[in-house]
């Protein structure tokens, strides 16, 4: 399967608007954004802490944490199958068998009281139609295949027993035990010592070249991105700045946003004596939002039309992979040529 | 964990030492005179203050407390409680008279409220602010505020008197037992029905929950799967702590439904003074406490994966 599959998208989000509501404040979490994934592809979604990547990822399966109340519009499709009109049993059948997801912190998202390895056998039960002791089976084999030692030994293991770095194999194992064609990475290193992440995500990127499964990578690590990414999404304050290829992306960024957030990563190869450079400002109080484009106050290019017109997504390039990009500001003062 | 028990039994042992020898103190400090009363049981009248003297010297009472608490130690260890003044009978014949009894209201008291609690919170956690949840929450409010003689009033006047279903005093087959069970296991259940409901909403609401819902549970399965177990530890230490405080029930409610067990001797020996019957069933209660409390603890700690096995360092 090539890198840039030209099959269409198994997961699909447009439109989207999520609500999401405390008994003092609602937030706009998700504004009209959107994305696809393809088999075989992955797909990073980047932004800050709150820019609402996991909200827009996971908000359309129903995997927000409870006890707060959603709100959410637009379309989402699986395999074509409009997910937001689903009963709450397909849904959940759905999650567990469509989709495999890889949460962030695997210390507080596995059940203490659960043991790691009949979680697993019971995944591959109900979803891959395996016996009991084919599960079991199936299981030890995905500990082994996520990289854990001595996986009959930990098949019976609690989460308090094994270190964070194999609780994530172990978190990783669980989301694929049902063999799912679409595995969401939320942040799968963030909670982990800088020499694991690089193992965990080269584990998740062999699965994904071995299984040819879509991964949505949720990531605020530009260094993740450019190991595992085919295409990048990039949101801020719930809406996609820019998105394309990771080498347009990365290397050819176009939105003022991208270009600041590309800027402030450390590059420790190069000996630039200017260093790293911080966007001014903070991101939007999305409990009150203004019209227009939500970076206006942080942007340097900003103009007065910024700030009463949304801007739209236009297409730039000419590439197979769409770049996509909201600012038609730098568009214009650049002379980019659009293809819309 | 081993060594963990057996520091756990011990201080349970030392406990109960600690807390006999204060009943025993406290009893023998309350007004009144044991050889007086014996010497009035078995002359009447006719007791003068010679055979006071020689009742209270043949019984030792005229020795220093710390001796007197090693020789009742001593005996109780034994099995010997001494005889109670008011019914002249050994108090071992009367444990082995009414202890069957008495259990058999707090365990089937304990058993309800197991079950009451268990249900109320798990439906009320499934509603999950729904119109079941809202009146399941003001039910265990008025159950956990009702006073347990109140409650026993208006069960006899409902179900004996207006519906003439069970009888109002005593013990005849299963239903007689319903009233006092229903009783007994009323504030518990009402208690343990918000320590259930409360936890479990706060565990729906842990990531590991959402892991649950991403494996592709339902609710329903999430909730008793991944939630209830998480919830064991607290609801086993309130139900440990509501399980001996129904021994305090039982007293009042034994003597509103006339059953014989040790709480209404309890009461019958404080009006009458009877100071070794007293002693005898405060030692009971006190083995009762430690007991149950001890048993809470080492299931708590069998049933948490981290205290049953330690990471190995």
């Amino acid at each position: 399967m090539s890198r840039h599959s030209q099959n269409g998208p198994i997961y699909e989000v447009e439109g989207l608007v999520i609500d999401l509501y405390t008994p003092t404040v609602s937030v706009r979490a998700v504004d009209g954004a959107g994305f696809y994934v393809a088999p075989g592809e992955t797909l990073a979604i980047v932004g800050e802490s709150g820019s609402g990547k996991t909200v827009m990822t996971l908000g359309p399966l129903g995997l927000l944490p409870e006890g707060v109340a959603v709100d959410l519009r637009g379309t989402a499709r699986a395999d074509g199958k409009d997910i937001l009109s689903m009963s709450p049993t397909d849904l959940s059948r759905l999650r567990g068998g469509f989709f495999g997801v890889i949460f962030q912190d695997p210390m507080s998202a596995l059940n203490p009281m659960l043991k790691i390895g009949p979680q697993l056998a019971e995944q591959a039960r109900r979803f891959a139609g395996l016996s009991a002791t084919e599960a079991r089976k199936e299981a030890v084999s995905l500990l082994a295949r996520s990289g854990i030692p001595d996986p009959e030994d930990r098949y019976d293991r609690y989460p308090h027993e094994l270190s964070g770095g194999m609780l994530q194999r172990a978190m990783i194992a669980l989301a694929l035990a049902a063999r799912p064609r679409v595995l969401i990475a939320d942040e799968p290193t963030t909670a982990l010592d800088a020499t694991v992440q690089a193992q965990i995500l080269a584990l998740i990127r062999q699965i994904q070249k071995e299984d040819g499964i879509a991964v949505i990578l949720i990531t605020h690590d530009i260094g993740a991105v450019s190991v595992l990414a085919d295409r990048v999404a990039v949101l801020y304050a719930g809406q996609v700045a820019e998105e394309g290829s990771a080498i347009d992306v990365l290397t050819a960024p176009v939105h003022p946003y991208t270009r600041g957030l590309l800027a402030s990563v450390p590059d420790f190869r190069s000996d630039n004596a200017t260093g790293t450079k911080e966007i001014p400002g903070i991101p939007p109080n999305q409990a009150q939002l203004e019209p227009g484009c939500r970076f206006a106050d942080r942007c340097e290019l900003v103009q007065p039309q910024c700030r009463t017109h949304r801007p739209p997504l236009v297409k730039v390039g000419a590439g197979s992979v769409p770049h996509r990009v909201a600012c038609p500001v730098v568009i214009a003062a650049e002379g980019i040529v659009t293809h819309d | 964990m081993q060594r963990m028990f057996m520091r756990r039994v011990g201080l349970a042992l030392l406990l109960m030492l600690a807390a006999t020898a204060l009943t025993f103190w406290l009893v023998t400090a309350a007004p009144g005179n044991v050889a007086a009363l014996i010497a009035e049981r078995a002359a009447g009248a006719g007791a003068d203050g010679e055979m006071i003297a020689k009742i209270a010297d043949d019984l030792g009472l005229n020795d220093p407390l710390p001796v007197r608490y090693a020789r009742w130690l001593g005996d109780a260890l034994t099995g010997d409680f001494g005889v109670s003044l008011r019914t002249g009978k050994p108090m071992a014949e009367e444990f082995a008279e009414r202890i069957p009894m008495t259990l058999a209201l707090l365990a089937g008291g304990g058993v309800l409220a197991l079950v009451l609690s268990l249900a109320m919170g798990i439906a009320g956690a499934a509603s999950n602010g729904g119109i079941v949840d809202r009146v399941l929450h003001g039910l265990a409010l008025v159950g956990a505020s009702t006073p347990n003689f109140f409650v026993a009033a208006m069960l006899v006047i409902v179900f004996s008197v207006w519906l003439g279903m069970v009888p109002t005093f005593g013990v005849a087959g299963l239903t007689s037992w319903l009233l006092p069970w229903i009783t007994i296991a009323l504030f518990p259940a009402s208690v343990l029905a918000r320590v259930v409901r409360v936890n479990l909403q706060d565990t729906m609401s842990r990531p590991f929950a959402t892991t649950g819902f991403a494996k592709g549970l339902t609710r329903s399965a999430v909730l008793l799967r991944e939630a209830l177990p998480n919830i064991a530890i607290p609801y086993m230490t309130t139900f440990g702590a509501q399980f001996t405080l129904m021994i305090i029930g039982a007293i009042v409610v034994e003597r509103v439904f006339g059953l014989n067990g040790v709480g209404a001797f309890f009461i019958e020996a404080i009006r009458f003074r009877d100071f070794i019957g007293m002693q005898a069933i405060l030692t009971l209660f006190v083995v009762f406490f430690v007991s149950i409390n001890l048993l809470v603890d080492v299931l708590a700690m069998l049933a948490d994966p981290r205290l049953r096995r330690p990471r190995k360092a």
